[in-house]
């Protein structure tokens, strides 16, 4: 696909507490981001396995965004410090595999944080535009 | 006296002594060598050393580690070992995991030669606890994982796309790892990866080990050895171990007390700063 | 104090012949450890290898005889049920020892069918013993035979690495032969060509440089195609054919007529990548021929045998190293079923039974007179058996109710029978039909050899005591002969069979125990002292006169070709988790989990004409019969093919298959038939 008049899939794994509250205020506030995310609300961005991100990565989605409490607000009072390691080792994997790993990203957005949840959103979807579509079909035979 | 002699003598005096009641080592017989357990003193005539196999691995169906099978059925035996470098980083993670008991194991340390460092790629070819031998200088570089860094992306791609279509699923390079332990094995699931399908999920299958074992790859090399197809699966590890010493000052198979990056907090084994800064 | 232990011995799945450990603790088995010093696995297994040991202690084990009793199976003691056994088939010998038949097996051992073909013909005195090979590569043994004399696999695997150029037809070698594989990616990766001839897309379809796709059962036509390429552009290798071989005016003859034009017209390969492979083949200085059961199982079988076999000595690829035809063959041991006898026509080491010299050279070892009728094939053994002329059958560790084409047609059969005695480590399919079963014991329970395909004799060896009651096979059948009368079964160890068959067969002349403890040794290996073969015709071809023959031979279609009523041309194979009839590879976990039963392949388009999408049920019928099966839609196969693996007794393909013989070597067309498809409706 051509990457002008591009629009990525992009997943975002939304903890229950923190950034989905966030993304909430967002849509309440009625400020704009753009439409090309998916949400998934989890419990906990602890409770996000790699190999969640790896799975929606390979069924066509085309960036995925990981958001959290900031550190010290983890609802599960360190859930969140596992996934900040996780996704860096994630994103060093998927380097090595030769998918840019600007593909996933890890952010905090608090629940009052409405703005800065568009700003995230918006801001990975043009990081996304740039990239154009996951190749990882060229990985398959 | 050569090594082995050496070594020979003293599995001799620790079986006579009876402070072991066995001795876990490598075995030759009509020129195949073997891990066994000894337990004659008649018999270590046939102990030796090679590279080929490591006394630490996964027993399946049971899903247990060799040595942990041998404690749980001889619950009052301790158990010599002839230990490598390597071996002895995998007791450690393995202990670090409860898998097995360190105090009911008597390490008897040996130092590798250049050239089987070398065939090993091995980074530290000695143990901690080196009871016998000299040691060498482990291997630095490595050249696989040079040529990958020096690809770009859609050159790692292509390479990774031959190299992953050879895959016939038989699982070899998880059943020899020392670290692969699960009784329930995300690789063998329907929701990562479709059954029953060659080559198996490209990248998941493969991605599940590199992200399981990152943390605790000791850097033996046996799941690239035991693949059919050639892979060069520890390239990916090499350079994951290299990761985590950057990322968390943290280095698997070295100290029992460590606690294993991945599964402690920030407080417990901090991340680099910079890192944190970037990522978040 | 704890005992452990490492057992080397040889994987009971396919011809590969890997080795590995059984890994023993204080008697039980823990695990599989793979051999790194092994030539042909190197420390490497495929998925079936990994997992060997699961089944040996699988709670579904026989572990008892049972005799059947008013329809119901009963256990007996071992001196029952032998006497049972010993009296039926007295019975049924002293009226026409040609009324009973043996079925041995290609999952046991070198001894251990030794003496079951020896049991048939000494003590039953028929020579009606035959095994699934006939089902497998009897055209090979045939083909083969006609063109070079001797009907194996003419180099060993570790040369594949070296081929410049390789040709894979008929086989899907990634998943049938995992560590042969090995070999044909290695060679790819140091620039070997490869090209494989198959109609549908397999594992090793993406590092072909050339996929040609053949309408199934014209393999015939795309050989004679690639000779015209090569005796059209001058590639062939006159001085070889000068010097080694016999017929070649024939041949070119015969391939006159397969332009590339005519060959795509009945093959559907375009013409121009036709050309493009068989230069590459023919310019290559060393190209290895692979195939499987893709060409052996047809009516024409033989004729695609020797086909292969004239392609590769019109470009002087035999008698070289990293060379030759090299059929794979499918079970641990057929390869040594084969070399044993246990073939209706031969002795050990392809001695004629028609020979008057050989039979005497057998009888006076044996002390007895023997059976100058040849005997019966697996196929006309079912026929008979159905007709009423066979009357009592031994089958020996093989399945024919899941294996063997038109399973109806067997059944009938088997039931029709008046004593059926199996021999089994499972209660299979077959096993229930029997009138006595005894329980035998797994690879892991027993000393023996097995021939891997490339002709290496191979330990195996002994890492459990048996369970329960069960016996080893060749024990089994000692009992069974003593208690018939016979003397000539009084071995005390399979070392000491192994002592007899090498004083009887020449190709096995030099092969010993003490000799293959530590390692293999390819036959032929005629004495003590000589250190085997690895290629064979090396310097003259082993048929009498020493010179390959050429074969001129006409493309004939398949004995059923799909019509208005019957659209689709039906495939059948294997796949890499399971194993023929499912019976070891279905009771473990792993590779159940993988693929839990069966499905028929089918293209898009014809899916979506249908109206059938991926994971529904399809009714599949032929002329023979009908089986409900889940479809698997994909592009693996090509439009109008259908494809079903034949491991699932739950859907199985046999029900459906052709019966139908090549003429010369009696093997079924497994790979052709024509069938129709339909969707299930819900109801
Ligand atoms: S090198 Fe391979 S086998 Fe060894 S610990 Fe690391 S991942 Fe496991
Ligand atoms: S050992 Fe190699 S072929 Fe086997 S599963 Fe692992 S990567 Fe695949
Ligand atoms: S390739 Fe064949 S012989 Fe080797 S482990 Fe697999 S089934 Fe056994």
């Amino acid at each position: 696909m051509d990457k002008k008049g591009f629009e990525p899939k992009i997943l975002a794994f939304c903890c229950n507490w923190c950034a989905y509250a966030g993304a909430d205020l967002a849509g309440v506030s009625r400020m704009q981001y753009p439409p090309n995310i998916r949400i998934i609300r989890v419990m906990c961005s602890g409770r996000v396995e790699p190999e969640l991100v790896v799975k929606a990565l390979s069924l066509g989605t085309d960036g995925v965004l990981v958001l959290g409490c900031h550190i010290g607000d983890c609802h599960y009072i360190s859930g969140n410090h596992r996934t900040v390691k996780r996704m860096a080792i994630l994103e060093r994997i998927l380097g090595y595999l030769g998918i840019d790993p600007a593909r996933v990203k890890l952010e905090w957005v608090s629940a009052a944080e409405g703005a800065r949840f568009a700003q995230v959103v918006s801001d990975f979807t043009s990081k996304i535009k740039e990239l154009g579509p996951i190749p990882l079909q060229e990985l398959r035979p | 006296m050569s090594m082995i002699d050496n070594v020979q003598n003293l599995a001799r005096e620790w079986l006579d002594s009876k402070e072991v009641d066995a001795i876990f080592g490598l075995k030759e017989q009509d020129g195949y060598i073997a891990p066994y357990l000894f337990t004659d003193v008649g018999e270590l005539s046939c102990l030796v050393i090679s590279n080929q196999y490591r006394l630490c691995y996964t027993c399946r169906p049971a899903k247990e580690n060799i040595l942990s099978l041998m404690l749980q059925t001889e619950p009052n035996a301790k158990i010599g070992v002839v230990v490598r470098g390597c071996e002895e980083r995998a007791l450690i993670e393995l202990a670090k995991r409860g898998q097995v008991d360190l105090k009911r194991i008597k390490i008897l340390g040996v130092a590798c030669s250049k050239e089987d460092a070398e065939e090993c790629r091995c980074e530290k070819p000695y143990p901690g606890n080196l009871v016998l031998g000299e040691k060498v200088e482990g291997v630095s570089g490595d050249e696989n994982v040079n040529a990958l860094l020096s690809k770009s992306l859609p050159e790692r791609r292509a390479f990774w796309k031959h190299e992953f279509s050879k895959c016939i699923k038989c699982y070899g390079c998880r059943n020899v790892c020392p670290m692969c332990i699960c009784k329930d094995c995300k690789m063998e699931q329907e929701l990562y990866t479709e059954t029953g399908w060659l080559p198996p999920g490209i990248p998941m299958f493969h991605f599940i080990r590199f992200y399981h074992i990152s943390d605790r790859c000791i850097g033996c090399g046996e799941c690239e050895k035991a693949c059919p197809v050639d892979i060069p699966l520890l390239t990916i590890f090499k350079l994951l171990q290299k990761d985590v010493k950057d990322l968390f000052d943290y280095e698997a198979g070295m100290d029992v007390e460590q606690e294993e990056p991945l599964l402690t907090t920030l407080d417990e084994t901090p991340m680099r700063e910079e890192v944190m800064d970037v990522g978040v | 104090m704890l005992e452990y232990k490492n057992v080397l011995t040889t994987c009971p799945y396919c011809g590969a012949g890997c080795n590995f450990y059984l890994q023993v603790m204080n008697g039980k088995l823990i695990g599989v450890m793979p051999c790194k010093s092994h030539t042909v696995s190197q420390g490497k297994l495929c998925v079936k290898g990994w997992n060997a040991a699961e089944f040996v202690t699988s709670k579904d084990r026989l572990t008892k005889p049972l005799i059947k009793r008013g329809g119901n199976f009963a256990e007996a003691s071992w001196d029952e049920a032998l006497d049972t056994i010993a009296k039926k088939l007295k019975e049924h010998r002293d009226v026409d020892p040609d009324s009973i038949a043996v079925l041995s097996s290609a999952k046991c051992t070198n001894e251990e069918n030794y003496l079951m073909m020896k049991f048939a013909r000494v003590v039953l005195g028929t020579n009606s013993v035959d095994h699934c090979a006939r089902l497998c590569h009897a055209s090979t043994v045939v083909g083969l035979v006609q063109s070079f004399g001797s009907g194996a696999m003419t180099n060993s695997v570790r040369e594949l690495e070296y081929a410049d150029c390789i040709l894979v037809i008929g086989s899907n070698t990634t998943e049938q032969h995992p560590l042969i594989a090995r070999y044909i990616l290695r060679a790819t990766e140091n620039g070997a060509k490869l090209i494989v001839i198959d109609p549908r897309a397999i594992p090793l379809t993406y590092f072909a440089d050339y996929h040609l796709k053949q309408k199934p059962g014209t393999d015939v036509a795309v050989f004679n195609g690639f000779m015209n390429v090569i005796l059209s552009d001058g590639l062939e290798d006159k001085e070889f054919i000068k010097e080694r071989t016999e017929g070649f005016e024939e041949l070119k003859e015969a391939v006159k007529e397969y332009t590339p034009e005519r060959v795509e017209e009945i093959t559907g390969i375009p013409r121009d990548k036709l050309i493009e492979a068989a230069r590459t083949y023919a310019g290559a200085k060393r190209a290895s021929l692979i195939y499987s059961m893709g060409i052996t199982q047809h009516t024409t079988g033989v004729d695609n045998v020797s086909s292969s076999a004239n392609l590769a000595m019109l470009t002087g690829n035999v008698g070289k190293e990293s060379t030759g035809v090299n059929p794979l063959r499918g079970q641990n041991n057929v390869q040594g079923a084969c070399d044993m006898g246990a073939l209706p026509n031969v002795y050990s080491g392809y001695q004629s039974v028609a020979d008057e010299k050989v039979r005497a050279k057998f009888g006076s070892a044996w002390n007895v007179e023997l059976p100058q009728k040849p005997g019966l094939t697996v196929v006309e053994m079912m026929n008979e058996a159905d007709k009423g002329n066979i009357k009592a059958m031994y089958i020996m560790g093989e399945n024919p109710m899941i294996s063997d084409p038109d399973t109806s047609h067997v059944r009938k059969g088997l039931e029709n029978l008046e004593f059926l005695v199996v021999q089994d480590i499972f209660l299979t399919e077959t096993a229930q039909l029997a009138d006595v079963v005894l329980p035998a014991t797994s690879y892991a329970e027993k000393e023996g050899t097995f021939t891997s395909t490339e002709r290496l004799v191979q330990m195996v060896r002994k890492a459990i005591e048996p369970l329960g009651d069960s016996k080893a096979d060749w024990e089994i059948i000692c009992n069974l002969a003593k208690m018939m009368g016979s003397r000539e079964f009084g071995y005390s160890s399979p070392a000491e069979i192994m002592d007899e068959i090498a004083s009887l067969t020449p190709s096995y002349g030099g092969i010993v125990y003490d000799r293959l403890r530590s390692g293999g040794l390819h036959w032929p290996c005629p004495s003590r002292e000589h250190t085997g073969t690895p290629y064979l015709h090396k310097e003259k071809f082993t048929r009498a006169n020493g010179k390959g023959k050429f074969w001129g031979i006409e493309f004939k279609e398949p004995a059923e070709l799909p019509d208005e009523e019957y659209p689709f041309t039906l495939t059948t194979g294997r796949i890499m988790f399971h194993f023929h009839t499912g019976t070891m590879t279905r009771k473990t976990e792993l590779l159940n989990r993988e693929v839990p039963t069966g499905y028929v392949e089918v293209a898009p388009k014809d899916a979506a004409r249908l109206g059938l999408a991926n994971g529904e049920f399809a009714l599949v019928q032929t002329r023979r019969g009908q089986i409900k099966i889940k479809a698997l839609v994909t592009e693996r196969v090509p439009e109008g093919v259908i494809f079903i693996p034949f491991h699932f007794a739950e859907c199985a393909a046999n029900v459906l298959t052709n019966p139908a013989l090549d003429p010369k070597a009696k093997i079924p067309e497994f790979k052709v038939c024509a069938a129709k498809l339909e969707k299930v409706k819900v109801s």
